[in-house]
């Protein structure tokens, strides 16, 4: 049985559709989700993503955010998050890119 | 030898021509602009949305938990942020929600409460200095595309001055885009936090099991509530701005079309009336002749 997922940045969504588990890396470690999980709210971490829906397996560099578990219905709003294309260690890479880019950005505005 | 009229009126042809030139290149370059900046407008709204949703079940759940941006204190010094923009040549877009602004600002002023003046773009720290008001901190070149990096940098001022107690609210001003004909001014209170309105039915409690606690939570979703507030405002803004870029520089390349109509008439009835004078010097100068000859 299938649950929807929906992760989205600020600028865009950046995955949406039916999933069967997702990987999500909290602030206070990793979990898996699957269908029919209790209503939780947790705070992401810099970390991968990983949604599996039926044959095909998304894997994404999250950095930041929530995660609200509600209705069978998974939300991830992500402070930043982007689709890797490659195995669990290159989306690790672009998470820590996105935490890389954030801290340049806050040392930006400090200036 | 073209008379002075003529040369002048071409002239001044030209020199229209040059600037129509310019105006529209303008338009064309602000018209390419909308549908990108509408499309981020329309990006950025899945975000918003969950976000408040989120909020709102968490704010429920914890049963009304008290934080510091939701909590109303009386204003001993009100906040004002203006989102205007850097470059003109967009009409009135400036003005309008600058005048807006400096309207609340006045009757703030009257009723005895210190401002705190915030401003986005350089048409409106420009202004205001020109006037003499304060201003408390001016973010420049953010206006033509703005990222969510910007938003943060003005969410994180606002809440650092709230925070300290520099401002005890902040209304906020901008345009909101309608559509490509209409865009509204509009002013909100951005600080403290109006609980999110209930639209529609009031979500039941709940249960959620939370990682960290509630409190935390809370703490870290409320200051992004307001970054996505002000990131939804300035791209809003953006998408006015351009829309109304565009609007100004069709009206002055059509201004222009016009004025070299004209012109080009004038210049027309100068040539002819200088043939014709020409053409009776030549004729007054035959007779002449063929008279001394008979």
């Amino acid at each position: 049985m299938g649950f929807r997922v929906d992760i989205v940045a600020p600028e865009a969504v950046v995955w949406s559709g039916e999933a069967e588990f997702v990987v999500a890396r909290t602030t206070e470690g990793e979990i898996g989700i699957l269908a029919g999980h209790e209503p939780l709210m947790a705070a992401l971490a810099t970390g991968v993503v990983v949604v599996e829906s039926g044959n095909e397996k998304v894997t994404i560099g999250t950095h930041g955010g929530f995660l609200q578990v509600l209705n069978n219905q998974v939300t991830l709003l992500t402070d930043r998050a982007e689709i890797s294309e490659g195995d669990r260690a290159d989306a690790l890479r672009v998470a820590e890119q996105l935490r890389a880019q954030e801290e340049a950005s806050e040392d930006d505005s400090e200036s | 030898m073209a008379s002075a009229e003529l040369r002048d009126t071409r002239r001044r042809i030209k020199s229209v021509q040059s600037t129509m030139k310019i105006t529209r290149a303008m338009e064309l370059i602000a018209a390419s602009r909308i549908p990108r900046a509408t499309a981020r407008v329309e990006a950025s709204k899945p975000y918003s949305a969950k976000l408040v949703d989120v909020i709102r079940n968490v704010a429920v759940a914890s049963g009304g938990a008290s934080h510091m941006l939701l909590e109303q204190r009386p204003v001993e010094r009100a906040g004002v942020l203006v989102v205007a923009s850097d470059r003109g040549l967009a009409g009135a877009y400036a003005s309008t929600i600058i005048r807006e602004a400096e309207r609340r600002i006045v009757d703030l002023e009257h009723a005895g409460t210190p401002t705190r003046l915030l401003v986005v773009g350089k048409k409106a720290q420009t202004y205001f200095q020109y006037r003499k008001y304060h201003i408390e901190r001016s973010f420049l070149g953010v206006t033509d595309t703005p990222g969510y990096g910007d938003a943060r940098a003005i969410a994180a001022t606002l809440m650092g001055a709230y925070a300290t107690g520099t401002v005890d609210s902040v209304d906020a001003f901008y345009t909101r885009f309608q559509s490509a004909l209409t865009q509204i001014p509009v002013q909100f209170q951005l600080l403290p936090i109006a609980p999110p309105a209930a639209e529609g039915e009031v979500p039941t409690t709940v249960d959620y099991s939370y990682e960290p606690s509630p409190a935390q939570i809370l703490d870290r979703l409320l200051p992004r509530y307001v970054e996505s507030t002000v990131f939804s405002m300035l791209l809003e803004a953006s998408a006015s701005e351009h829309s109304a870029r565009r609007r100004a520089m069709k009206a002055a390349t059509e201004n222009a079309e016009e004025l070299i109509r004209v012109l080009t008439r004038i210049a027309n009835r100068a040539r002819q009336a200088e043939i014709t004078t020409e053409i009776s010097e030549i004729v007054g100068g035959a007779e002449a002749l063929a008279q001394q000859k008979s």
